[in-house]
């Protein structure tokens, strides 16, 4: 068994139900390999450094799972036929990686529950009526406009994550070489 | 990239050794974003002073960087 990170791009123009829909098909997916799912980070709505699809900005992805290597190449058929998904990137990860991620992820939730409770309590002091309610939708917000959910691999990492692969198309954009090393 | 570029710089030091830096990430893009020019390219290893390893994963992550849209290609 392997540990791996997959970046996912999904469509912003998508719902938020359609979203667990691709992350569902692709958790299944995984799980008939046999592999599991450790943990999905939601790394937020960016802006995208250039267009893709006619799209300005993309929902971005972070799937950690553990499984065999013969698996990929199913995961990338996924990918392939979901039109939905704009761009991946599969990459080998460490138990570091996995560890930040998982720490990161309990993190999020406990300041998204903090912050929600908070305006909750805020609700209840300023209306008495539906207060349920409110609160509810406030803790959406929360969870939309708290801090970006940035792994920083750094903070423990050990071998460079392999790239394992990318896109026909993404192939090509490889090509275009950067100029760099010293003469 | 403090240092002023023209003159010669009296030290070369590579950032990710002295942030002991293991393996370059390519998920955060914004770190990456100053070993990048304006149009896009990787700056040269003279220029950041980057050791040769690390320049290598930078380039590595840089590149993935840039198919999953959080970098830029080379404008030209
Ligand atoms: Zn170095």
């Amino acid at each position: 068994m392997e540990k791996y990170e997959i970046m996912l791009i999904i469509s912003p123009e998508l719902e938020k139900e359609e979203h667990e829909e691709v992350l569902g098909g692709l958790t299944s997916e995984i799980e008939k390999g046999n592999g599991s799912v450790d943990i999905i980070l939601d790394w937020r709505r960016r802006r995208l450094a250039y267009e893709i699809n006619k799209l300005q900005e993309g929902h971005y992805y972070l799937v950690y799972f553990t499984a065999q290597g013969s698996i990929i190449p199913e995961l990338e058929h996924y990918f392939k036929v979901t039109d939905s998904i704009m761009r991946y990137m599969i990459v080998r990860a460490t138990e570091q990686e996995f560890a930040a991620a998982i720490e990161k992820a309990e993190r999020e939730a406990a300041k998204a529950r903090e912050e929600s409770e908070k305006k909750a309590a805020e609700e209840i002091a300023n209306t008495e009526t539906e207060v349920e309610e409110t609160a509810e939708v406030e803790s959406d917000a929360v969870q939309e406009s708290s801090t970006t959910v940035e792994v920083e691999a750094d903070e423990a990492q050990d071998d460079l994550a392999e790239e394992i692969t990318k896109t026909e198309e993404t192939e090509e954009m490889l090509k275009d070489e950067p100029v760099n090393e010293d003469k | 990239m403090r240092r002023d570029r023209g003159r010669k710089p009296k030290k070369k030091i590579c950032s990710f050794c002295v942030d002991k830096v293991e393996a370059v990430d390519y998920k955060q893009y914004e770190k990456l974003k100053r070993f990048v020019t304006e149009r896009g390219k990787v700056l040269p290893r003279r220029i950041s002073g980057n050791c040769a390893g690390h320049q290598r994963q930078l380039t590595k992550a840089i590149k993935k960087a840039r198919i999953m849209a959080l970098l830029p290609f080379s404008m030209e």
